[in-house]
């Protein structure tokens, strides 16, 4: 067998983390292509017409890397349960195939026997060496997510329009050519000294939105029109809880899924695949918490979400808080999306400050 | 009591079980009428946009159920519910451990929200309890005893299983016909709703074809094994059994394949992928076709001459 070259599934900012996995592993990588409206189109022209977004975005994110060379990707299945993205890889080897790529296609399950086996088949790296390279993947996906966090705490309050954001791009260039221990630990130190640097309103009380919904494309922020970078810069405060972190969790710990289902047994008494219990969940955790509006993202057709919605709008509309679901899909254009946020905003600080009065 | 049902999705599934193991057990039935033109408009109307359309047909029949689709005449608007109880059972997993679509495991959440008549429901999940057990619980929702429900079941099995023989036998009767067999390949709720398939099976046999639903294809349980598809081997029942049928038919002579499927469908989108590369694979003719609220007839009746002149 010729040597591999891996590309995989790009996912937001954490494809930094991704790709180091994999060159640890002494795996040579050629990362995916960033999503562009350019990437997206290809993706969708080969994909089956009803399949979901994701994995048409996904697709389309492949082809530039292999056409540089990549001949391994790495597809992880069933990670949402019941849903179809159980089917992305199978769908996207043969799909590929059928337009002539000559791919070697890794689909393993979620579970970490399966994936130490894989890994451990495609690189030959000994168990200490992917121990190692998992341990070094789990601290730079942890600072990435930090990072993000950070972020959305400073950009509705910084006193520099914009430094967040410069600030930010100039991290995770830097991140992704980051390779050993020590750098990673200096850069970290430096990262979070400079977050902290960053000239902020403290005392500045703002009205706050979570977003919630299917875990792709509330992450990625190429792929929803940087919702929560708009939000932040009409100085509100953006919370998500959805993020790797959060579905490794729920998979090494189960009963966090547990937990979900008793808080939201007045509304659904079964899981219904993917994170549709979830965005149950955090509606009512973000209404508890006293928020002042809901931004729900799915890929248009994604099965949980569209079950679970109904239950959303009857949610928002027993609790009156401002509630905007987004379904996007290769049709959706980014003017579409502002002129739609733009009135949410418009609700939200109204709902904030009837609020206070 | 009247326990009313939708006829409608999940009924199509086990159609007449559910009736007679309700009516042996001494309830009323009330079935929703044959989809028409009415169901749908109101589903359409109260549905998710961008649900399914078997499952916005659903919300129409529930909705009819309800007593909100009065006949045309708007001054009865306000008539009560005309049956006590809508059963909405939740389907989880078969008796093989497969599992439904999930669009099923939240319906009757989303009923209660629609409708004011109570949701009668239990949920199936041989994975997790034994089917038995599960009747048992919905025996006590209803206030009888084991004894009666473990009869009532035998009943209903019974009359599933006459159906099931006819169906085998006017099966051998289709394929021993001279005229060119059609494979309808779809999902229950599909096939047998005339309305939601445009009357698909009346326009073939106008056409001189001989259509065979690939439900009715009979399959011997102790072949299911040696029978898996080599493409791939599916968690959803409906998937597994749609292509080890596929394998079934496969083995007599068919001249072409038709594969409908409602608009909006996501399991369908992985489905059709597979089942439209084994019939390519078998060099058998074959035409995707997705309905919904919008679909003409006159449209698909132009596009069914057409496949069939392919045929000659």
């Amino acid at each position: 067998m010729e040597k591999p070259i891996i590309t995989f599934a790009r996912w937001g900012n954490y494809t930094v983390a991704f790709k180091t996995l994999f060159e640890q592993l002494g795996l040579e990588v050629i990362p995916p292509e960033k999503t562009t409206s350019q990437v997206i189109a290809e993706g969708a022209r080969m994909a089956p017409e009803m399949f979901c977004f994701p994995m048409k975005v996904t697709l389309g994110n492949y082809l530039p890397a292999l056409k540089k060379g990549a001949n391994t990707i790495f597809m992880v299945q069933n990670v949402g349960g019941s849903c179809r993205q159980r089917y992305y890889g199978v769908i996207q080897e043969k799909v590929l195939k059928e337009n002539g790529h000559q791919i070697n296609f890794l689909d393993f399950r979620a579970t970490p026997k399966d994936i130490y086996r894989t890994i451990k088949e495609v690189s030959g790296a000994s168990f200490w060496q992917i121990l190692k390279a998992a341990l070094f993947f789990f601290k730079k996906l942890r600072l990435i997510e930090k990072i993000e966090k950070t972020a959305q705490y400073c950009r509705p309050r910084e006193l520099e329009k914009g430094a967040t954001d410069r600030l930010l791009s100039d991290f995770f260039s830097k991140l992704e050519k980051i390779n050993k221990e020590k750098d990673f630990s200096n850069f970290k130190k430096d990262a979070l000294r400079k977050l902290k640097g960053i000239k902020i309103e403290k005392k500045a009380d703002l009205p706050k939105v979570g977003l919630i919904g299917e875990i792709y494309t509330v992450c990625d922020p190429t792929i929803n029109f940087e919702v929560e970078r708009k939000l932040g810069l009409e100085r509100i405060e953006v919370h998500r809880e959805m993020d790797i972190t959060y579905h490794l969790k729920k998979i090494i710990f189960p009963w966090k899924d547990w937990v979900i289902q008793r808080k939201i047994n007045p509304y659904l008494r079964s899981t219904v695949g993917g994170h549709g219990r979830d965005a149950i969940y955090e509606i009512l955790h973000y209404i508890k918490e006293d928020f002042d509006g809901i931004i729900h993202l799915l890929p248009m057709a994604c099965m949980p979400e569209i079950t679970v919605r109904p239950i959303l709008e009857k949610i928002h509309q027993e609790s009156g808080i401002p509630f905007l679901s987004l379904s996007l899909d290769e049709q959706v254009a980014e003017a579409g999306i502002d002129t739609r946020l733009e009135a949410f905003i418009d609700v939200v600080k109204g709902y904030y400050q009837n609020k206070k009065s | 009591m009247t326990i009313g049902i939708p006829r409608a999705l999940i009924y199509w599934k086990r159609p007449q079980f559910w009736e007679s193991f309700f009516e042996s057990l001494g309830f009323k039935i009330l079935l929703s009428p044959k989809t028409n033109k009415e169901i749908v408009e109101w589903g359409v109307r109260v549905s998710d946009p961008e649900n399914c359309f078997s499952n916005k047909v659903y919300w129409g029949h529930l909705l009819w159920l309800d007593g909100k689709i009065v006949e045309a005449s708007p001054h009865l608007s306000e008539r009560s519910p005309v049956c006590d109880f809508i059963f909405v059972p939740r389907l989880k997993a078969t008796e093989e451990k497969l599992e439904y679509c999930p669009k099923f495991f939240g319906l009757p959440d989303l009923s209660k929200i629609l409708v004011k008549t109570p949701i009668l429901t239990e949920t199936f999940d041989p994975r997790k309890e034994k089917t038995e057990k599960t009747f048992k619980k919905l025996g006590k929702k209803l206030k009888k005893g084991s004894r009666e429900i473990r009869k009532a079941l035998g009943v209903a099995l019974l009359k599933e299983r006459e159906l099931k023989e006819k169906e085998t036998r006017e099966f051998f009767e289709k394929i021993r016909s001279k005229k060119q067999k059609i494979v309808l390949v779809s999902h229950p709720y599909n096939l047998y709703d005339e309305y939601v398939n445009l009357r698909m099976k009346e326009n073939l046999e106008k056409l001189g074809a001989e259509p065979i639903f690939i439900d009715e294809i009979p399959l011997e349980k102790s072949k299911v094994r040696s029978q898996k598809s080599k493409l791939i081997n599916f968690h959803w029942e409906f998937g597994k059994e749609i292509m080890e049928k596929i394998q079934e038919i496969l083995k007599y002579k068919i001249s072409g394949a038709v594969e409908i499927s409602s608009f909006a469908c996501g399991c369908d989108a992985v489905l059709k992928e597979f089942v439209a590369s084994e019939f390519k694979r078998n060099k058998i003719p074959f035409l995707y076709s997705i309905i919904d609220e919008h679909t003409g007839e006159a449209g698909l009746q132009t596009r069914l001459e057409a496949f069939m002149d392919t045929l000659k």
